[in-house]
């Protein structure tokens, strides 16, 4: 007879945001204006405000001059200041504040010295480099008594930098960093304290619930997008390009924001891979085939995969991501034909997805009339003669995650000889050792390696502290500045794919550098840079005498044409 | 795509040199105002310094130094351009001279094994990614000793389970030596499917000796040296792919240092 064991079943607050915070602070933050006017009574008993504040929130304390959040970065949580001053940067200032490495492209004689300058032993920093970084450790808690061992970057010298730049003053009671975190979207400026500030930050998790039960809160947070955002989005969008300003309001007051699956899905995807549970089985599903239609979602971000019934399982049809839409052609036919149209496809979220939902009746009023055909029929997949195996790419590209890619390196089996070259070439190029494994999942004769992709949902750079981890100002791709990289892990933690390594550096003189404290060596966090700042793009490529190495964009037309 | 091209233009320019040289050899032999040995000689000799400079260009990756596959094409081009002009320079398949003769040796021996080298590395590549598997061939020793402990760990517990030792004792007379490192390496080289042939013939060999349970632990067994005989098949073609290349950089060293020491030598006693 078979036995059992017993386990708890794991709850959504088992890890708490800061395990630290007290009853008292949350009595303390319950008597605050700006919490006072959340509607406590519309919180269920399961979830109730109380404790989301002690669950999802944490007291932070940020020192004159440390920098909160940073543009550019991805964020997963938004601040409310309790007390203190910060500030905004509201025009230009130099990415060297925030942190970034600000290297350039090499010049030719500095490519040339390479030769002579790289060491033989690898992995070789100069330390005297990080006595200049603006990096220092932080102060976390309400009342000032609890320090966590964690680093953040700060401005120096406030009054030149107030003097020099624009910067605008943001006081106590304010909240900010919500679009980016609820909409996984880059944070789009950057706020340092200019006094010491007390912030209560608040987990993406937390924000969702408040958002939910609160509708005084989701008001707020919807007219903030409405307004930043919104109207710039759908104007961009082919579908609502030629609607008049009166018309276009009337979208977007109608529109609805939605959510699905999990901002740090990440996890729960390493979780699958790790079991052979990856698919879109095993994912949250936003509309299902043959539901009724109620209004055109429009991907935010993220991406979805549209899949039709096929003998036992889903097929894949295509899969959308941001400013793609689903929906529109059975909208569209139901309105001209006066009938119900269900939905001939389903669509599910691979991971998160952030959506906008437009209601069906505010599109026949306002947009079907003038609408040219052609962009309905654009709009909508279908698998036009192709068969399983010409989809058996898309179908693996999904499964995989690597329509996330946009620079993957893919290896073509049949010619590629295994000699190396492109391992040795990437190695002397950053300080011997490679930056990638020549190993990876394998379709047909082509391999997707274990090289940084440069995703484009970088969930990698999600909880760097220090914002290490960012896209560089050359092209784009996603870089760490080795300076202000504390070795912590959370980005090759955070990887669904296992491309960043943390290596032991070492000094000068060839010695393995050792924290005095802890006698654990320093790591830091090492990934493909794309060679940005090397002239002749990225060097693997180059070496590679078969022609058999490229970094390829999983994009949508290629994979459809069962091309890469 | 590229490199395609590269092919294209640099046969066109080869075919250049060689109908340009053949001009001026039956200029100089209508005229007789000398041999064009001299300038034969010296186009081979900077033919072969740029082939030469393809192992640099490899050496220093961190330099753009124009991409590898163009090099290849051109290397590969310029091997056989590098041939002609020395049947051109020669005007013989064979020369009489003893130093001419080991320039010679060397010289066609470079040459065999850059063509060796160039086929198999046409041919063994689709024949590892029909394999099915990938290996790293640094790592073919541990994953070898992997697929052993597994088969050894089969093979105790069908006899800890079942109270049987055939399989065992099979086991220890024949299939360790499978095992134990890379086999057949020639038949995985020439294409031959006698691994696969043999690991079926050790299951028919047992099987009719076994009992029910015990032939579980057996499909378990074969499955196991099935994966190791494509690890074989990765190391056989991967070591061919990695060696030719020890062959061809020494000869290709040793022909350069002849080959300066001939121009001296012609220079300073013959010009």
């Amino acid at each position: 007879m078979a036995t059992v064991a017993h386990l708890r079943r794991p709850q959504r607050w088992d890890a708490p945001f800061d395990p630290e915070m007290q009853d008292e602070d949350v009595r303390h933050l319950l008597e605050r204006p700006e919490i006072a006017v959340i509607d406590a009574d519309s919180f269920p008993d399961s979830m109730p405000l109380e404790g989301i504040l002690q669950n999802d929130t944490r007291l932070v304390r940020f020192n004159a001059g440390d920098i909160v959040v940073r543009e550019g970065d991805y964020g997963n949580s938004a601040f409310l200041i309790l007390d203190g001053e910060l500030r905004v940067f509201t025009g230009d200032y130099p990415q060297d504040l925030l942190g970034r490495e600000t290297a350039g492209k090499k010049g030719i004689l500095e490519t040339i010295s390479q030769i002579w300058t790289n060491k033989r032993i690898p992995e070789v920093r100069d330390t005297e480099r990080y006595g200049g970084q603006a990096v220092r450790r932080s102060g976390r808690g309400g009342r000032g008594e609890r320090q966590d061992a964690g680093l953040r970057v700060f401005v120096q010298d406030i009054p030149v930098i107030l003097d020099k730049y624009h910067t605008a003053e943001i006081t106590e009671g304010a909240l900010f960093g919500e679009l980016a975190a609820l909409g996984r979207i880059p944070r789009t400026a950057t706020i340092f304290a200019k006094s010491n500030a007390t912030l209560l930050e608040i987990r993406w998790q937390g924000l969702r619930e408040i958002r939910r039960f609160d509708d005084g809160f989701r008001t707020m947070v919807d007219n903030r997008y409405r307004q930043n955002a919104l109207l710039v989005h759908l104007r961009e969008t082919e579908l609502f390009a030629n609607l008049s300003e009166e018309a276009l309001d009337k979208v977007a007051s109608a529109t609805l924001f939605e959510t699905y699956g999990a901002f740090d899905w990440h996890v729960s995807y390493q979780k699958m891979r790790a079991t052979g549970k990856s698919g879109a089985a095993n994912e949250p599903p936003i509309a299902r085939e043959g539901e009724y239609v109620d209004g055109l979602l429009m991907i935010r971000a993220g991406f979805a995969q549209v899949a039709r019934s096929y003998g036992s399982g889903q097929r894949t049809l295509t899969y959308l991501g941001a400013r793609d839409s689903f929906g529109l052609k059975e909208l569209y036919q139901g309105w001209k034909s006066g009938q119900t149209i269900n939905m001939t496809a389903s669509l599910t979220a691979l991971g998160y997805v952030d959506a906008l939902r437009v209601p069906a009746a505010i599109l026949e009023e306002n947009v079907f009339p003038g609408l040219d055909e052609k962009v309905v029929a654009h709009a909508h997949p279908e698998y036009g003669g192709r068969t399983l195996s010409d989809d058996a790419l898309l179908e693996f590209a999904v499964e995989e995650r690597f329509i996330n890619a946009t620079q993957a390196m893919l290896i073509d089996l049949d010619k590629c000889v295994r000699c190396d070259d492109c391992v040795r070439a990437c190695a002397s190029t950053h300080g011997g050792n490679p930056r990638f494994l020549r190993h990876g999942k394998t379709f047909d004769h082509w391999m997707v390696t274990n090289a940084c992709m440069h995703c484009t949902d970088p969930v990698c750079m999600i909880g760097c502290p220090t914002g290490a981890i960012h896209r560089s100002q050359i092209g784009g791709s996603v870089v760490i500045n080795d300076d202000t990289c504390i070795g912590c892990a959370t980005c090759a933690n955070s990887c669904p794919y296992n491309n960043i390594r943390m290596v032991e550096i070492r000094s000068a003189d060839s010695h393995i550098l050792v924290d005095p404290d802890t006698g654990r060596p320093i790591l830091k966090a090492t990934k493909c840079d794309l060679c940005y700042t090397n002239l002749g793009g990225p060097a693997c490529v180059r070496a590679c005498p078969h022609d058999a190495l490229s970094r390829v964009d999983f994009h949508l037309d290629d994979i459809a044409e069962g091309e890469l | 795509m590229v490199a395609s091209r590269v092919r294209l233009l640099m046969i066109a320019f080869a075919a250049g040199i060689i109908f340009y040289l053949l001009l001026i050899e039956s200029e100089n032999n209508r005229t007789r105002l000398g041999s064009a040995a001299e300038l034969t000689g010296y186009w081979l000799f900077g033919m072969m310094v740029f082939l030469t400079l393809f192992n640099l260009r490899k050496k220093l990756s961190m330099i753009p130094l124009g991409p590898a596959n163009i090099w290849l094409a051109l290397h590969s081009i310029g091997g056989l351009l590098a041939l002609t002009l020395y049947w051109l320079h020669t005007k013989t398949l064979w020369p009489l001279g003893v130093y001419e003769q080991m320039l010679a040796a060397l010289f066609y021996l470079t040459v065999a094994s850059g063509i060796f080298g160039h086929v198999v590395q046409k041919i063994c590549p689709p024949r590892l990614a029909q394999s099915d598997i990938e290996v790293i061939f640094e790592r073919i020793p541990a994953h070898v000793a992997e697929i052993r402990q597994k088969a050894e760990e089969i093979v105790l517990s069908c006899s800890e389970e079942t109270r049987e030792d055939t399989l065992g004792r099979h086991y220890l007379d024949t299939m360790s030596w499978f095992f134990r490192r890379p086999r057949f390496f020639i038949s995985h080289m020439v294409g031959s499917q006698k691994g696969r042939q043999w690991v079926r013939q050790q299951d028919a060999t047992v099987r009719r000796y076994l009992n029910e349970n015990e032939k579980v632990w057996l499909d378990k067994l074969t499955e196991q040296a099935q994966f190791k005989n494509r690890i074989d098949l990765h190391f056989a073609l991967q070591s061919i792919m990695k060696s030719w290349l020890l062959i061809h950089l020494p000869l290709t060293a040793t022909l350069m240092v002849l080959a300066v020491w001939h121009l001296l030598v012609v220079n300073v006693y013959a010009l």
